[in-house]
């Protein structure tokens, strides 16, 4: 069974605020997931099949019974109706309070019914304009009585038109509590119905205003539409009581005066139940009407309705790694230049002088490898640098790298192959070059060396600068 | 999930691999500036549109020993025609060997049909050593393109583009941190060149990555809309019984409803700001301004705040003027024009009256105590009665919508906001500043926006938002 609107409009909200927590991406993909289902199926995705879809995952579904938010407005309701029914019967009970005294004045009951249809019309025209003269009535109600919680924004704004539907709802009791009262004091007493007014009315202007109210009924029971004589022959005066004129021989047959009750019932199912009846069902479909309104501008479901409508785009987002960096520190220092016979250049790094300058001895030694240099070559500088070493004492061999220049497996590979050849006492220190001739390299360019050695963990290896760029 | 093409984005180790993808996928969680030699794996980064994959980028590792396996493949070739099977012959039997791990790892997409976009970073000389990389790139036989990403201060673009135009088709510059968003679909393009069929599937891609940065000023347009009301409306309340109400209210009880109004704002601004940057799919960015206390230059209620984003009271009094005229104009029309204009004049002064006077009242804003009720009082602070204050949320939100929407996902550094000093709000249109206005001035009398009046301010703030724009990209 579908949803009545306002179960579903609230459903709605309910779910657009609760997507208020989630990511906008995920609620991208959700929604259009669930569009582009519903285009392959055939059928057009909707707010009812957006809810029915979401609450498949949920098991809601299945759940029925009256709507817990609602509940406020449901005991306003019966209240009303209650109060209503209870009014029905007293007032009835007032209006033909008979003690055989006097009688019962029609233009009383005909101004009470007019009271009656000014209140219905003013009730319907407050939920028309949305007038909320009793707003916080039902959260105080709620808050007072009731665990439910104070209404939201949505029922917040359908107020006027819940509350009219409760003021029909009540009215309606009032009218057939009324008339169900009025027939059984007719059969259980005997009614004296008169008319009387301070205003000069002849009985043939009453005689007209009562055919005139008759007019709905007169084809259907035409004992329901007082004649002319009945009207003449029921008016009564306030200084001439009845028993007077019956004395003195008036025209006024007691036997008659019970014959008003067919119209006094005709006029109260027709403008106070009848007219009730309709303004309820105005009301009912108004709430409707309103509601089905409030879904088609909730701005959740533009939101929605863009969402399905827009593709899902995904650049490529979901891997991450920033929980992952490797550690950027390291323990290992910069040593001091050692003194070096031999010095290789790889990939080109520095210059010739620049390497001679860090040298020392009569004869020093510079070779290059790594960069553009074909693998042969760096043999060749390995085995030229075991000749230069010798088998003496401990002795360094620096190596020249760029120091912007990631280390390298190549460089690596070199190294392994260099400690493999030469004596065991010999040692390699790195000396990563700046970029601008003269300047020391950048900090975070030393560390990746240092990291590099640390990682390598051989004793006879490590990091120094050109002087003056000791760190 | 169909595929669409890959691109295999490969280069020497640290070179800006990683952000160039972080850049194009929007992904600030891929960590940039690993150690050499610890990227390990491939990683994909595939653009979908609804589960379809328009193209993917894939991080490589860098080359570790070009050299060797260079002489590898010169050793196995016979002839220019057989070197593309000689690389995959070459992943085919160092698979599984560590040491050329790295090298298979980036040669295998590209073996797989990947076209190649090489990086390197141009604030560093040329080196020759790079030749052996892009000497076996060539070999591999596929569409390739080069890019000068600049990571130092330095420039060599210039030698390097000299010498990557000897070994790829097309060679670009493309700064991955500061590049603007059009270099970026503009890159993307390139890539749809290298190959006729690539072509369709980029553009697309392009087409809807622009739909997209569209989609989201909109939608920042409408959360900072939704925040502005929140924030203007706030009022923090406290509700006493008889007699437990301090005797002194306006003191310390005064104070602590203030400082929790205080604290609400800047938390609803926070939440303002990273939804935004949410959306951004900005994740990692590190919020140096969390740190600070509220005392501080950058907070929401500090006076350099007010006195960068507030605007001058003439500016307020000619935003009202405009917001009471559009309402007098109301009257004009119930009149059919008989009234002469008369009710939007006079709603205008009124207007600018109520902006004028309301200008400058955040000081003002103070405790108000409720009737006693069943025997409970309330005690609230709030709604402030201050146009300024929305215009300084307006501005601190949008400068902070500014640079999160022109920051690349490849940057790393602290979001800064630095204010300036000349004000943005010249800029915007005059029917936007009467409904900023408008909307303002309805909040401070504590009613309620409805969905037209939200919407409106929505549309205005996404007006501001290219005025902000147009200031920023074009100082006068």
């Amino acid at each position: 069974m579908p949803k009545a609107t306002l179960t579903l409009l609230l459903d709605f909200d309910d779910q657009v605020q609760k997507d208020h927590s989630q990511a906008a991406a995920f609620l991208h993909r959700r929604d259009r997931k669930f569009a582009l289902s519903c285009q392959a199926d055939g059928r057009p995705p909707g707010p009812a099949t957006w809810l029915a879809h979401l609450g498949g995952f949920s098991g809601k579904q299945a759940v029925g019974g009256p709507d817990m938010r609602l509940r406020v407005w449901r005991r306003v309701t019966f209240a009303f109706i209650a109060v209503g029914t209870l009014l029905g019967v007293l007032t009835m009970l007032g209006l033909l309070f008979y003690d055989g005294s006097g009688q019962i004045n029609i233009t009383v009951i005909l101004g009470f019914v007019l009271l009656q249809i000014i209140l219905a019309v003013l009730t319907s025209l407050q939920s028309l304009l949305g007038w909320r003269p009793w707003g916080q009535l039902p959260d105080v109600l709620a808050r007072r009585f009731g665990r439910a919680e104070p209404s939201g924004a949505i029922l917040r704004r359908l107020q006027p038109q819940l509350s009219a539907r409760a003021a029909h709802a009540g009215g309606l009791a009032f009218g057939v509590s009324g008339l169900l009262t009025l027939l059984g004091l007719v059969v259980v007493q005997d009614l004296a119905f008169g008319w009387s007014t301070t205003l000069s009315t002849a009985p043939e202007t009453f005689h007209r205003l009562v055919h005139t109210l008759a007019l709905p009924w007169q084809g259907l029971w035409s004992a329901a539409v007082p004649s002319p004589e009945l009207v003449a022959d029921s008016r009564f005066y306030r200084i001439a009581p009845f028993y007077q004129i019956e004395n003195t021989g008036g025209s006024t047959a007691p036997a008659r005066w019970g014959d008003w009750w067919p119209f006094v019932a005709m006029v109260w199912l027709f403008y106070i139940i009848l007219l009730r009846l309709v303004l309820l069902i105005v009301a009912i479909t108004h709430l409707e009407l309103r509601a089905r309104r409030l879904l088609a501008r909730h701005p959740g479901l533009t939101t929605l309705l863009y969402r399905m409508e827009t593709p899902a785009l995904e650049t490529g987002n979901a891997h991450s790694d920033a929980a992952d960096q490797p550690r950027m520190d390291t323990s290992i220092q910069t040593q001091p230049l050692p003194d070096a016979r031999v010095a290789i250049r790889w990939a080109g790094a520095g210059d010739e002088n620049l390497a001679c300058s860090l040298l020392s001895g009569a004869r020093p030694v510079v070779l290059a490898a790594g960069g553009a240099a074909a693998l042969a070559e760096d043999h060749t500088s390995v085995e030229q640098a075991r000749l230069s070493l010798g088998t003496g004492g401990p002795e360094t061999v620096l190596i020249l790298t760029r120091a912007w220049e990631p280390p390298t497996g190549e460089l690596a590979d070199f190294l392994s192959e260099a400690f493999q050849h030469w004596p065991r006492t010999a040692r390699i220190a790195l000396v990563p070059i700046g970029a601008a001739a003269g300047a020391e390299p950048p900090e975070h360019q030393v560390a990746q060396w240092l990291r590099f050695i640390e990682r390598l963990a051989n004793n006879r290896l490590s990091v120094s600068l050109t002087p003056g760029e000791v760190t | 999930m169909t595929a669409g093409p890959v691109f295999a984005v490969v280069g020497h180790p640290n070179k800006g691999k990683s952000s160039v993808v972080a850049t194009l996928s929007q992904n600030d969680a891929i960590a940039i500036a690993l150690e050499p030699g610890t990227t390990r794996q491939s990683q994909t980064y595939p653009l979908t549109v609804d589960g379809e994959a328009l193209y993917t980028l894939v991080d490589t590792p860098g080359f570790q020993r070009p050299r060797k396996v260079l002489e590898w493949l010169e050793a196995h070739s016979l002839a220019a025609s057989d070197r593309a099977e000689t690389v995959a012959a070459f992943v085919t039997q160092y698979r599984n060997e560590p040491r050329f791990n790295d090298e298979c790892e980036l040669l295998t997409p590209v073996i797989d049909g990947a076209g190649i976009i090489y990086v390197v970073d141009g604030s560093v000389p040329y080196s020759a050593e790079n030749e052996a990389e892009m000497t076996i790139l060539r070999w591999t036989g596929q569409p390739s393109l080069a890019l000068i990403n600049s990571i130092g201060p330095d420039d060599y673009s210039d030698t390097w583009q000299a010498a990557l135009g000897q070994f790829f088709q097309v060679v670009r510059r493309f700064d991955a941190v500061r590049a603007p968003f059009d270099q970026h679909l503009s890159l993307l393009k390139a890539f749809g060149q290298l190959e006729p069929l690539w072509e369709q599937p980029l553009e697309r891609a392009v087409r809807h990555l622009r739909d997209q940065r569209l989609r989201r000023r909109e939608q920042t347009a409408g959360l900072i809309a939704r925040a502005l009301e929140d924030m203007m409306v706030w009022r923090e309340q406290r509700t006493f019984t008889a007699g437990g109400l301090p005797v002194q209210p306006d003191g310390e009880l005064a104070a602590n409803l203030r400082e929790r109004w205080y604290k609400h704002q800047r938390q609803r601004e926070q939440t303002l700001r990273l939804t935004i940057e949410r959306l951004y799919q900005h994740n990692q960015i590190k919020r140096q301004e969390a740190e600070l206390t509220w005392h501080s230059n950058h907070d929401l209620f500090s006076e350099k705040s007010r006195r960068v984003w507030g605007v001058s009271r003439a500016y307020l009094t000619t935003a009202g003027f405009g917001a009471g005229a559009l309402g007098g104009v109301g009257i004009d029309a119930v009149t059919l024009g008989t009234s002469l204009g008369a009710g939007a004049l006079v709603g205008g002064i009124i207007g600018a009256a109520g902006s004028y006077f309301y200008g400058d009242r955040l000081t003002l804003s103070a405790l108000k105590l409720g009737p006693l009720r069943e025997g409970l009082q309330t005690a609230s602070f709030g709604p402030v009665q201050d146009s300024q204050f929305g215009y300084i949320i307006l501005g601190r939100a949008i400068d902070h919508w500014w640079h999160i929407s022109h920051r690349n996902h490849a940057g790393r550094e602290p979001l800064d906001l630095v204010p300036t000093e000349s004000h943005w709000l010249q800029h915007l249109n005059r029917g936007s500043r009467h409904t900023i206005q408008k909307c303002f001035d309805k909040c401070r009398k504590n009613k309620e926006l409805d969905d037209n009046s939200r919407q409106e301010l929505a549309l205005a703030i996404g007006s501001a938002l290219d005025a902000y724009d147009e200031w920023r990209l074009n100082p006068a």
